[in-house]
């Protein structure tokens, strides 16, 4: 037998699996070929090193944390998917659509329970007299004399003023008084909003007597709030 | 002329216990499964740290492998022992971590050498600090040669020398017919010597 036929049956010699003629030649050789004999020594030599290489341990028994891990699993695949890979996870996705699916349908049987109650809605309570819920008046009439912008031409007063001796009746102070100029150029209303109530009566009758040419805007009369502010104060001459 | 021997906790546990010990963890009897856990956790963690190299992947990979245990038990028809199931196991979940490795290119950053044996020194046994360098120098060299060959032949060289697996237990354990298990196992004793002198 030669040298590499010999080699070739050193996984079989040391398992014992050669049929007997050829594990005895083998021998034969062995015992006869110094190289061989070398090499069959370092070939068993480097596997008896692994085979009685000290086993590898754990540091700790992992019992323990396998349980805890199962717990989590056991509790709820929501919880699990967060211990444990990707791959791992995937036979937990299917339970977890389950009550993710139910999750959506109770959502939109919800909505759908109070999309349709929301046609029976209870009607708002309006007091008599008072404006009511709804679009607001149009705006530059007299109920709603107020723009949000735009350019509003006058209104510019036409006739007498308010009478002097009107005027010298107020006593010392400021007073803040709003009117509404109609689109006719009447006076349609007229509010103290600051100074004395008493004193001021006379003048804000005063003002509603007064004319304007009204207002315009884009060319048609629109009724508009006119702010007026009056103070009145007596000034002396220093005595020297 | 020495032959392979095999590791005394590598015989089989008695098939009754076994059986019991099965029965009871298909039940769902926790006690039962932490003492499979405990039978069995330093062969497959044992088996993980050579294959990959890697103490702290060995030991994820030892909980994912008890995981799917516990998980597929059911499936267990006991044409094999638990023993070589677990192991079959094993191999599958180290193969897998292995290949998401090389899908990640970690398998060039993670070195194959980390791994320490944490064996207590025999009765008698030299344990002064020259003794100790001289056993973790031997199994450091030992890991690399043992890194440096394909992963098939990896496992097929750790699962008959190691563990002490009979041909016929690892062919079990590896799903391959026991005739291609003989002629890898010859490659990889063949290829490991190699490596060994290389490292010498």
């Amino acid at each position: 037998m030669k040298c590499t036929q010999v080699r070739r049956h050193f996984s079989g010699l040391r398992d014992g699996d050669l049929p007997r003629e050829q594990d005895t030649a083998v021998r034969g050789h062995l015992a006869s070929c110094p190289d061989c004999r070398a090499e069959w020594d370092a070939y068993t030599c480097a596997l008896d090193g692994l085979a009685r290489s000290p086993r590898l341990e754990p540091s700790e028994s992992m019992a323990g944390r396998v349980l805890n891990r199962l717990e989590v699993e056991r509790r709820g695949p929501g919880l699990a998917l967060l211990f444990r890979p990707v791959w791992a996870a995937r036979p937990l996705i299917w339970p977890s659509l389950i009550p993710a699916a139910l999750v959506v349908l109770s959502v939109i049987a919800a909505t759908l329970f109070l999309d349709r109650s929301s046609d029976v809605l209870p009607d708002v309570y309006v007091r008599p007299g008072s404006m009511a819920w709804g679009a607001a008046p149009e705006p530059g009439t007299e109920q709603n004399p107020f723009f949000a912008g735009g350019a509003v031409d006058g209104p510019h007063h036409r006739g007498v003023g308010v009478p002097a001796e009107v005027l010298a009746e107020l006593t010392d102070g400021t007073f803040f008084i709003q009117t509404v100029v109609a689109r006719d150029g009447s006076v349609a209303g007229g509010t103290l909003l600051a100074g004395d109530e008493k004193s001021a009566a006379r003048l804000v009758d005063a003002m509603r007597q007064q004319r304007f040419e009204p207002a315009r805007y884009q060319g048609r009369p629109v009724a508009v709030s006119l702010y007026r502010l009056i103070s009145r104060m007596e000034v002396r001459a220093p005595v020297i | 002329m020495s032959m392979a021997v095999a590791r005394p906790d590598a015989l089989a546990a008695p098939v009754g216990l076994e059986h019991t010990l099965i029965q009871e963890c298909r039940r769902g009897d926790p006690r039962a499964f932490a003492r499979l856990v405990e039978v069995h956790e330093r062969l497959v963690y044992g088996l993980a740290a050579r294959l990959l190299g890697d103490s702290e992947e060995a030991r994820d990979v030892s909980q994912e492998v008890f995981l799917q245990v516990f998980r597929t038990l059911d499936q267990f028809e006991g044409r094999s022992s638990l023993k070589t199931w677990i192991y079959r196991i094993a191999v599958n979940q180290c193969h897998n971590r292995r290949r998401w490795w090389q899908r990640r290119r970690r398998d060039r950053m993670v070195p194959l050498d980390v791994v320490t044996p944490a064996e207590e020194p025999r009765e008698g046994a030299e344990c002064g600090p020259e003794r100790q360098f001289q056993r973790s120098e031997q199994a450091r060299v030992l890991q690399r040669a043992l890194g440096a060959l394909p992963f098939r032949q990896r496992a097929v060289l750790l699962l008959r020398e190691v563990e002490g697996l009979s041909c016929e237990q690892t062919a079990e354990a590896l799903g391959l017919p026991v005739g291609t298990v003989k002629s890898r196992l010859s490659r990889a004793r063949l290829a490991l010597k190699q490596e060994l002198e290389k490292s010498a």
